[in-house]
């Protein structure tokens, strides 16, 4: 029997961190997009909220009857690599109209439990119109009505809108398409994770450019730790703000978890120093090996920084190396060339390196073929490297960064690729 | 015919019309210039008015036929302004007056609210009543009928008309959103109290009037109508009699009056529909309510939040301010990580540097072709991807047959350990494993051993052999034979099904 009883901890281990993976790419996890996982989220939502909320600080909110699973999970330093994506093939992120087609459609569909895609468009006409630092919303124009169908289409990915009748894609080629749809109001009041709301902290629309990064670093700041406005816990020096030992090691914990478990690798030169005393302390070692093997990471540490492997590639929206485009094969090509070069490549030298790389491979499509065609893979490339965090780019040159070198050519790989 | 209601002259040309009114109810039917100018202060026109802007007025309404000019010529005059002052005296004519009744109506349609008032179907239900009574008594005055009557249909068509505009009073209310909540929420409440109110008598109201109607029907209300043509004295007109529309006009108004309480085709009456308009709109006034609670209650801050978003995404600076804002604001984005680890993490220490740590296997195919192997060749690769999911299938294989084996091994009733015969051998450990654990504790009175595994899913029963110097029982597997006392067996496993049947069991044994 104690076989049976191995096999349930073996079990329940294995569950708890495909569902912590599963959450950490799919922060609204919702049942009919995954029935199985969300079953073991159901199942598990204690342990997993509070593995979240200890580990990260953020909460998990499982609603078993309404059929999501919502991680709000925010982070400080969000870069712009992962964009909302248009929900059909091609998956082009959103330009800025369908972000604020979102939002304004967001707002104006909390206050109907049902409606048609014709009420919903004009009340979005009237609540852009209302609004002078809005421009017009205008049904009349083809583009428009796309990119408010893609609006509603991603809406209905995340299970806020549930088509009852018709199709939305209608409405792209018809005002007229009638499209029935039930709205879930809780799905859409958990859309926004930032612990603090928007609206408080409103300004005029004409300082919005200039203040954009304090409205940023407003939207995540919260008070359980006890940080003055903006502040990091290392620069912070004010005398009157003291920081309790207990928050202190609280915000550490959570401020390093959070971007490791979010970002693909971790510099040393991107924590300050409180954070890398915090992770050289025993505590901080532990706390995040435990962490990594719980949620079924590989804790890889090095002299320049940290990464979690997920080797089941369960916790990530795309894989590097992987041949899944032209881009990232050419990403990897060019990794080498740039691991070779320790002071970076100008944009020049990488298109000249692309050009070699097409003509090694023939077969690959028109799209690089063009004019300009090199250049236009090697940005291509360097931007896959650039969302794994393996260059960086200063000063027009493409500079590798530490954890660039896990994926460098070695002898032994160069001989089985030039046999003699 | 309405044309005085529309441009800027317009409250003007009312005013007079109402002048004409308010004459025409003193039994003054015709006015002067100066009277007009005079009674334009009564109805409430305070304006400047020149001496052409109401003769100006007044020809307008001329040609729209809404006046009539009546000259007197008997008279000497100085002047031709003495002349229009005096001489010429204006009255309503049949159109005018057709109008400006309109206007009246359409003013008082809009003040009035809609009732529906109980006391109107008493009324009704009185009316009809003292019909009766009038039609049986022959003594009774033609007069008196006549005036009953017209109270009748005055009352009916109050009902008409209030649940009309009630009717559409109610679906307004429904309609209406955006209202101050408290506003809201006490027009409604009221309005419910109201026709809970109204609901609870009209099906007594109801009845009442509808046997009315029937013992009028009884008499014959033909008769009933032709004493009331008689009481009503109808005026001389020129042209065809009119009694015969009289008569046909009191025939279409009873009509209406049975459409609404004792239909002739027997269908529901319409009064019935009242009650359901009621019943419904009380249903959707406490629905609407609740959704504007429920709504306002939730979504203050998030619908605001989400408007101030808009505006920042309209404002944010460059593309990747765009996408920030998202990321941070939403937090819908997925996470990112390598996939590729290294055989054995343990082997390289933590102090190295990325530089001079082995890399990473990254599939040699992948650089020369461009494409990762699909299927893992020579291992070069290490998969751990189907690994894990071998280790999990295993897993998941080995629990069921755990519980195959425990399900084979349910006894519906106690059998005799030899009637297992021949058996699996997975299936044989699981049985020795249960024969073990009863063994190991003290038989109790009965001579009867209990015991449950360590999850308390099983339960087993062992009783000594019925026979204690029969042949003992022998059961056999694929690896041997194990032969024992013959005891007497009961398993109980608790949620499994498919319970095991020793008798076919048997059978194969054999």
């Amino acid at each position: 029997m104690s076989n049976f009883a191995n096999q349930l901890v073996v079990a329940e281990r294995e569950e708890m961190s495909r569902c912590i993976r599963t959450l950490l790419v799919r922060p609204l996890l919702t049942e009919r997009a995954d029935p199985v996982v969300f079953d073991l989220v159901r199942r598990r939502r204690d342990p997993l909220a509070h593995w979240f909320d200890y580990h990260c600080g953020w909460t998990l909110a499982v609603e078993p009857r309404l059929g999501y699973a919502r991680l709000l999970k925010f982070n400080a330093e969000a870069d712009a690599s992962r964009p909302a994506r248009r929900t059909r093939a091609g998956r082009a992120p959103f330009d800025r109209r369908r972000y604020v087609l979102l939002c304004l459609t967001a707002a104006e569909l909390l206050s109907v439990p049902v409606t048609t895609i014709g009420l919903l468009a004009d009340r979005v006409v009237q609540a852009a119109s209302a609004d002078e630092a809005l421009s017009a919303f205008d049904t009349a124009q083809r583009a428009e009505r796309v990119a408010f169908v893609d609006v509603l289409r991603l809406l209905e990915s995340y299970g806020a809108l549930q088509t009852v009748d018709g199709a939305t894609d209608s409405f792209a080629e018809s005002v007229e398409a009638k499209v029935l749809y039930r709205v879930d109001s809780s799905v859409l009041m958990r859309l926004l994770a930032a612990p603090c709301g928007p609206s408080r902290i409103a300004v005029p629309a004409a300082d919005i450019p200039a203040r954009f990064e304090e409205l940023l670093t407003g939207l995540v700041e919260e008070r359980r730790y006890g940080l003055p406005v903006g502040g990091d816990a290392a620069d912070d020096a004010q005398p009157d703000t003291p920081l309790s030992p207990v928050r202190r090691n609280l915000w550490l914990r959570h401020s390093v978890l959070r971007r490791l478990l979010d970002q693909p690798v971790l510099h040393r030169d991107e924590l300050s120093e409180a954070e890398l005393g915090y992770l050289a302390s025993p505590t901080g070692r532990q706390i995040l090996r435990r962490a990594a093997e719980q949620a079924g990471f590989v804790l890889e540490e090095r002299a320049e920084g940290f990464m979690l492997v997920d080797p089941d590639a369960i916790a990530t929206d795309s894989k590097f190396p992987d041949d899944a485009n032209h881009a990232k094969v050419a990403a990897l090509l060019l990794l080498d060339v740039l691991n070779a070069a320790p002071a970076g490549c100008a944009p020049e030298q990488l298109a000249v390196e692309a050009e070699r790389i097409l003509d090694r491979f023939p077969r690959w499509g028109k799209a690089y073929r063009t004019e300009g065609g090199a250049a236009a893979l090697a940005d291509d490339a360097v931007r896959v490297l650039a969302d794994f965090r393996l260059v960086r780019r200063e000063g027009g040159r493409v500079v590798p960064r530490p954890a660039a070198a896990r994926y460098r050519v070695t002898s032994a790989t160069l001989k089985e690729e030039h046999p003699a | 015919m309405f044309r005085f209601t529309m441009g800027d002259r317009a409250p003007l040309y009312s005013a007079i019309l109402q002048t004409f009114g308010d004459a025409n109810e003193r039994l003054v039917t015709a006015l002067g210039l100066d009277d007009v100018r005079e009674q334009l202060r009564g109805v409430g026109w305070f304006g400047a008015l020149t001496d052409d802007d109401l003769t100006g007025a007044l020809k307008a309404l001329r040609e729209w036929e809404l006046l009539d000019v009546i000259q007197n010529h008997a008279e000497n005059y100085r002047t031709a302004e003495e002349y229009e002052r005096r001489n010429l005296q204006y009255s309503l004519t049949r159109r005018g007056e057709a109008a400006f009744a309109g206007v009246q109506h359409a003013l008082s349609v809009l003040v009035s609210t809609g009732a529906l008032q109980t006391a109107v179907l008493d009324a009704i239900a009185d009316r009809l009543e003292e019909l009766d009574r009038l039609a049986q008594d022959a003594a009774s005055g033609d007069r008196r009928i006549f005036a009953t009557l017209q109270e009748l249909e005055g009352h009916l068509d109050a009902l008409r008309g209030n649940t009309k505009q009630f009717n559409g009073e109610l679906q307004r209310l429904l309609r209406t959103d955006g209202a101050e909540l408290s506003t809201f929420h006490e027009v409604k409440g009221a309005t419910v109290a109201y026709l809970q109110e109204f609901l609870t008598n009209l099906d007594q109201r109801a009845h009442s009037v509808s046997a009315a109607v029937a013992r009028v029907e009884e008499h014959g209300p033909r008769t009933l109508w032709e004493r009331a043509l008689r009481g009503a004295e109808l005026p001389p007109a020129g042209g065809d009699d009119p009694a015969a529309a009289w008569l046909a006009r009191r025939q279409a108004r009873w009509d209406g009056l049975r459409a609404w309480f004792l239909p002739v085709d027997g269908s529901p009456p319409r009064v019935e529909q009242l009650h359901h308009v009621a019943r419904r709109a009380i249903v959707t006034l406490l629905q609407v309510l609740d959704r504007i609670t429920e709504s306002r209650r939730r979504s203050t801050g998030a619908v605001q939040d989400f408007r101030e978003l808009a505006r920042w995404f309209a404002a944010a600076p460059g593309e990747d301010g765009l996408h920030r804002l998202w990321a941070t604001a939403f937090g819908l984005g997925p996470s990112r990580h390598a996939h590729l680890a290294h055989a054995d993490p343990e082997l390289v220490s933590a102090t190295e540097s990325w530089r001079d740590a082995p890399p990473v296997e990254v599939s040699a195919l992948l650089r020369t072709s461009g494409r990762t192997e699909r299927f893992t060749r020579t291992g070069r690769v290490r998969d751990v991807a189907a690994l894990k999911a071998e280790r999990a299938e295993r897993a998941r294989a080995e629990r069921a047959e755990l519980e195959a084996a425990w399900s084979l091994l349910r006894t519906e009733s106690p059998v005799r350990l030899s009637r297992f015969g021949a058996l699996d051998h997975e299936v044989f450990e699981r049985l020795l494993d249960l024969l073990g654990r009863a063994l190991a504790v003290r038989p109790d009175a009965t001579g009867a051993r209990r015991s449950v595994t360590g999850d308390g899913r099983v339960e087993v029963v062992l009783r000594p052999p019925a026979d204690p110097q029969g042949a003992p029982a022998v059961l056999r597997t694929a690896r041997g034979a194990l032969s024992c006392p013959d005891y007497v067996i009961e398993v109980h496993t608790v949620g499994a099904s498919g319970a095991f049947d020793v008798m076919d069991r048997e059978v194969v044994a054999g």
